[in-house]
């Protein structure tokens, strides 16, 4: 499955990166991850990602990037605050499979 | 409290981050965050040409004797960073109307050289003053900027255009396509500062004068420190949006200041966007590392203390994210309160020391994601003063965070044991 990030620079979003991947090992699920900052991700989005996922610090430009995602087909959703975070792991996962279907 | 909060999200913070997704803001920011690598680049060469040693050291001695030289760089890239970041304004702006990024890129930039004023001089022919070029120029390079890519954009919606027939190749058409647009403009340029001869830049600082003095007073700098941890306590990006206003001023600042090392002169300004990275934001917006500190050290909930080791590393390199979401410290009332305190009071305290000459002002940029020690050590110029300013600002920020911190661990262990023993409960039954 391929997870397309975007958050400010595409920094901070790296570690929560690591929390999906580690828990997407533990369930058996491959996962590629790529976080990018706002400015990429228009272009970005159109390289065949299965998901696209937008970081809670970002959710006020959510429009602008649902409309990216949505001309490339991708499917696109807001991470909840609770899930962005070193912990998040499992219910950051949950989400991102179900959007994949 | 719930209703309040959600008010304030509703009615201020909300409206006011969509207000800086406004489409010349988001230009503006995107074109000053393009010319970072370069200036960050170019602002090395002055720690080379200044560097923190003794004057009679064989470095010191060195650097004295050609820093005309090495000086070069910085010359080339931190020094004009303005013309560069009209590039950048232009490019972003025609991408977000979906025009030719690139004809917007190469007209703002036309349009900005126009208002430079070419000199004859005897020995080496016509050049530029290099100047305004730089952070001095930054407003005027902002405006012309916005007038040649609104004129581009004025010109395609209108269709005022020549027309390639379809034989053309899209490349040669495209060329075409900019021509009237570009003559506009530049005809408009060259009738203001060449047949009336307007000196835009003259006219621009006194403009922007009052602003540019606001914004390094203390409430100058408390007001964008209060209102980004302020946006962040909604779990919005505080310095993007914050940013897009005022960095315009801080990058002026900065210019200035590394302008003035550069020519020998004493350091303006105290509040470029490095003071507030460097002695404010410790470990990320709202100085968290002070936080996760406490983390470490006080953390009995089982949460916090797995908080605690999986943040503190990302912290060190100012990256919080994951501590504001994780904690979390948005909409969470008993960490708000310290998350907005901790650096009001940092910044209150950083400003008098550079004010009173304690600490010497920032005029080096480095990537924000250096420890802040290193940050603060290097951005000063190799002050060792600066060092101490942070570990002081570090440990009040441990020492205002920790009550906060305890009181809402105290109840996520409540919470913890709660269901701890319904868990045994269930198992009982």
């Amino acid at each position: 499955m391929k997870v397309l990030f975007v958050c400010s620079g595409g920094m901070s979003s790296a570690i929560v990166v690591s929390a999906l991947k580690k828990e997407g090992e533990k369930q058996g699920i491959n996962i590629e991850v790529l976080a990018v900052g706002t400015q990429e991700f228009d272009a970005e989005v159109r390289n065949g990602w299965d998901v696209a996922m937008v970081a809670p610090q970002v959710k006020h430009r959510f429009d602008g990037f649902k409309a990216s995602a949505d001309e490339a087909g991708v499917p696109c959703e807001a991470i909840p605050a609770q899930a962005y975070s070193p912990l998040g792991g499992p219910k950051l996962l949950k989400l991102v499979t179900e959007l994949a279907k | 409290m719930d209703k309040f909060v959600a008010f304030l999200e509703n009615n201020l913070s909300t409206p006011m981050a969509k207000l800086s997704e406004q489409k010349h803001l988001r230009a503006i920011r995107d074109g000053v965050v393009s010319a970072l690598p370069f200036i960050i680049f170019g602002s090395l060469f002055l720690i080379i040409a200044f560097p923190p040693v003794a004057a009679d050291t064989a470095l010191g001695e060195w650097s004295a004797k050609h820093i005309a030289e090495i000086l070069i760089p910085y010359r080339l890239t931190m020094f004009i960073m303005t013309l560069y970041i009209t590039f950048g304004i232009g490019y972003s702006l025609s991408q977000s109307y979906k025009l030719d990024p690139l004809s917007g890129g190469l007209l703002s930039l036309a349009a900005f050289l126009f208002t430079i004023g070419v000199k004859m001089m005897d020995d080496v022919g016509f050049v530029l003053p290099m100047t305004n070029l730089g952070g001095h120029g930054l407003f005027v390079g902002m405006l012309v900027s916005i007038f040649a890519v609104e004129i581009l954009r004025f010109c395609k919606t209108k269709n005022i255009t020549i027309k390639m027939p379809d034989s053309v190749p899209t490349s040669v058409a495209r060329s075409f396509e900019a021509l009237i647009p570009v003559s506009i403009v530049l005809l408009v340029m060259t009738l203001i500062t060449v047949v009336f001869a307007v000196d835009l830049h003259s006219l621009v600082d006194k403009a922007v004068a009052p602003l540019i003095s606001a914004g390094d007073t203390l409430p100058g700098v408390l007001i964008p420190v209060f209102l980004i941890t302020f946006f962040w306590s909604f779990g919005i990006h505080g310095v993007s949006v914050v940013g897009a206003v005022a960095r315009p001023v801080w990058e002026v600042y900065l210019g200035n200041n590394s302008a003035a090392v550069a020519a020998g002169k004493a350091i303006p300004h105290i509040a470029p966007e490095t003071f507030f990275q460097w002695f404010i934001w410790i470990g990320g917006s709202g100085a968290t590392l002070g936080l996760v500190i406490a983390m470490l050290l006080t953390a009995k909930s089982s949460y916090s203390k797995a908080m605690g080791k999986a943040t503190i590393v990302p912290s060190i390199f100012n990256i919080n994210e994951p501590v504001i979401f994780g904690m979390p410290i948005v909409l969470n009332p008993v960490l708000i309160i310290p998350f907005i305190i901790t650096p009001l009071i940092g910044a209150t305290l950083a400003y008098i020391a550079t004010s009173i000459g304690l600490v010497n002002p920032t005029y080096v940029m480095v990537p924000w994601t250096l420890p802040a020690p290193i940050g603060a050590y290097l951005s000063t110029g190799g002050d060792w003063r600066a060092i101490v300013l942070v570990m002081v600002n570090l440990t009040i920020s441990v020492l205002i965070y920790l009550p906060f911190f305890k009181m809402y661990d105290k109840k996520l262990l409540a919470q913890e044991n709660m269901v701890e023993t319904t868990d045994n409960k269930n198992i009982a039954l």
